[in-house]
């Protein structure tokens, strides 16, 4: 008896010890998302730092995969509080509403650091009610990708607007002689990230909700319908839709990749990926996405993710000074595809020299340069359940002739019951 | 015999911590908390009344997510059932060589479920996908609702064969052979003996599996996330990856909480439906 009572002391003492882990004090540790070649840049981005100002600061950075750049934001809340939560977490623009609201975040106007080295887009892309919340690392922009071999053999220039991609579609689609499309036009189904320069491009900037897209305060009223924003791109997507050539998938990057569609939207920093999957198949090329309208003038926000801090340590700081070094950002650039988040990249003859190389990663480069910065990606709750209902809402239209009246207003009382939801169990009265 | 005693809940002590730290206080203050608005920083900011409830009932994705979890259910429980008594019938006398097909039907307890679902995924992405190639189909697997639901099905399916098989299979070779020699004497052909003497003796399991497998199609949500992430078209959304959007994503807490107790209210009526069931078997002999 007396035996097994020890035994049980000794392995709940143990389990008690065991559960209490402390974190290094001489590393940082940083949460990310990357795989394949973008994990593998990064990590010797680390080793640089390790090597250079981490050796002589006595300090080690250590990347740490957490899954997709959700997962690394659900595992940032669950470890808020506790010592496991990391000094640097690497998320998307979907964590930006959470990370405005929590006590617990760093953000870079408190961190120090320097804004005017950076791309005036990427602050914007990051700003918010409490300043830059984090440090821009991984931009990208909307482009359009497509098939420049079908494109030339149907004489069809990159579409300007979505009036003309209409017009061209049926050149660039085909059928068999059973009349079945052996090769769309288009691949995708629009959604926020695409609505994002879609809907906030027109114009020359406008927002799906209000505080400037949910940066400046909770977001408490949806404007997709008041402002006929979302109305008018449904309007002008049925027509292209109504050509029979558009494909609603949601995985337009294999069916581009087959050659089953000339031509689909992707984040720019998908062409390393693409060029990978398409080898000499057929010739690929990258173009500005085509504007809802004439009036839609906008441009594209940038997306992608920052580096969110959670210590206001030295180490962490100088981590940060490290990564936007001109040297860093230009070698993370043409590693990955990303747009460089430093200016002085952009005018570096290095760099220039790259592009020249590189054509297809200039079209993201200008595109951006050439966009109303104040057009900025969309901070909202729930932003997955409305991202599937802007699919929905899509398909509804296009495939089973909704009214795009009701459609609309489907979609913004469906916006505005997760904002009131969100207020209503986030926010006191 | 008191000694027994003492020690038996000294060794059961670790275990009932456990479950009361990680599933008794947690369902406590799930009840509570679906009663109030908590922030996602676990601020309480005021009462809520049935307010969580009432916006848990109006939003169409909860109501879907129900239909998607009994859709699965209805898919998963009889392709499960049938499969498993089917591996286990084929098995279950010992003859030479059957160690091969119990290895090859235990596999899918030695895959883990992230690595399974992202094999699935790879399987069956796309239009050209490894499925489509093997099957000589043109089926969009992963991109239409009904066939999406389907893949995840058989990913249930795959994922609960291993244990299901094992428990199923030695409920088989436990039967008392005298009970089927003497029906082979008899004269019982083998179908015979299996429909009326073998299958009637592991009936008490078969039914534990059947509930497990309720169990877990209406618990399902980790293979969601990763096989098709609730898509295409929130077709696959469940009610437990609702309560994971709701919870984790979104920062609803309170309606988190409400969905966890619903939920554990259902747990707890299968279970109790379940020990019913048993008990009803034990008193019918």
């Amino acid at each position: 008896m007396k035996k097994a009572f020890s035994v049980f002391i000794v392995l709940l003492a143990s389990a008690l010890l065991s559960a209490g882990g402390s974190k290094e004090e001489n590393t940082i540790t940083i949460w990310h998302q990357f795989t394949g070649a973008h994990s593998d840049m990064f990590d010797e981005i680390l080793d640089g730092f390790n090597e250079t100002i981490g050796k002589d600061i006595g300090v080690t950075a250590e990347g740490v995969y957490q899954g997709a750049a959700n997962d690394v934001l659900t595992k940032v809340k669950a470890a808020a509080g506790t010592s496991e939560l990391p000094d640097i977490a690497a998320m998307d623009a979907t964590a930006c509403l959470d990370m405005k609201e929590s006590d617990y975040l760093i953000t870079a106007d408190e961190a120090g650091i320097d804004k005017s080295i950076l791309l005036p887009a990427a602050v914007r892309a990051f700003t918010s009610d409490r300043g830059l919340l984090a440090v821009p690392f991984c931009c990208s922009s909307l482009i359009l990708y497509y098939n420049k071999t079908v494109f030339d053999e149907a004489g069809a220039e990159p579409p300007r607007t979505l009036d003309d991609f209409t017009a061209i579609a049926p050149r660039i689609g085909q059928r068999d002689s059973k009349g079945n499309v052996t090769r769309y036009a288009f691949a995708g189904t629009p959604t926020t990230y695409e609505l994002g320069a879609f809907i906030g491009a027109q114009n020359g900037l406008s927002y799906m909700v209000d505080g400037k897209n949910g940066h400046f305060g909770v977001p408490r009223n949806v404007l997709i319908e008041t402002d006929g924003t979302f109305r008018n791109f449904l309007v002008h997507w049925k027509q292209f839709y109504d050509t029979g050539f558009v494909l609603n998938t949601s995985d337009q990057m294999q069916e581009f990749a087959a050659g089953r569609s000339a031509s689909m939207l992707n984040a720019s920093d998908r062409l390393p990926t693409l060029q990978r999957l398409i080898g000499d198949r057929f010739e690929i090329a990258t173009a500005f996405v085509p504007m809802t309208d004439e009036n839609a003038t906008g441009g594209v926000n940038i997306g992608g993710s920052a580096l969110f801090m959670f210590s206001d340590s030295e180490a962490v700081k100088a981590f940060m000074d490290y990564i936007l070094s001109l040297d860093c950002q230009r070698s993370w650039a043409e590693g990955t595809g990303y747009l460089p988040a430093t200016s002085a990249v952009y005018s570096d003859p290095e760099f220039q020299e790259y592009l020249e190389a590189n054509p297809l990663y200039g079209t993201a480069v200008a595109q951006t340069l050439a966009s109303n910065p104040e057009v900025t990606g969309i901070w909202m709750p729930s932003g997955y359940q409305i991202y599937h209902t802007y699919q929905s809402e899509i398909r509804e239209v296009t495939e089973n002739g909704k009214d795009i009246d009701q459609a609309v207003h489907d979609m913004a009382s469906f916006i505005q019951l997760q904002l009131d939801d969100y207020a209503r169990q986030n926010t006191s009265k | 015999m008191k000694r027994q005693n003492t020690k038996a809940y000294l060794l059961l002590l670790p275990s009932m911590i456990l479950a009361v730290l990680f599933s008794f206080l947690p369902l406590i203050q799930s009840i509570i908390g679906s009663f109030l608005n908590v922030s996602q920083q676990g601020k309480v900011l005021g009462a809520a009344g049935l307010d969580n409830y009432i916006s848990l009932f109006s939003d169409k994705a909860f109501i879907n997510s129900i239909g998607h979890t009994f859709l699965f259910l209805a898919i998963f429980l009889p392709l499960n059932t049938v499969l498993i008594l089917l591996a286990a019938i084929l098995t279950r006398r010992k003859r030479r060589h059957i160690a091969i097909a119990e290895y090859v039907f235990l596999i899918p307890m030695a895959v883990s479920l992230s690595s399974i679902s992202l094999i699935f995924r790879e399987i069956f992405r796309g239009r050209v996908s490894i499925a489509n190639r093997i099957l000589s189909t043109d089926l969009p697997w992963l991109e239409s609702p009904g066939c999406a639901i389907f893949v995840l099905a058989l990913l249930g399916v795959f994922l609960d064969f291993g244990i299901d098989y094992i428990l199923l299979l030695s409920s088989f070779r436990k039967i008392d052979r005298s009970l089927i020699e003497a029906a082979s004497i008899d004269g019982a052909g083998s179908l015979r003996t299996l429909f009326y003497i073998e299958l009637p003796e592991v009936k008490p399991m078969l039914s534990v599996i059947i509930f497990l497998a309720i169990k877990d199609a209406i618990m399902i949500s980790a293979p969601v996330m990763i096989l098709t992430a609730g898509g295409p078209f929130r077709s696959t959304e469940t009610i437990m990856y609702y309560y994971y959007l709701e919870a984790f994503r979104s920062g609803n807490r309170g309606t988190g909480s409400s969905i966890a107790t619903l939920m554990a209210i259902l747990a707890g009526l299968i279970m109790a439906t379940m020990a019913a069931r048993r008990r009803h078997d034990r008193e019918n002999g």
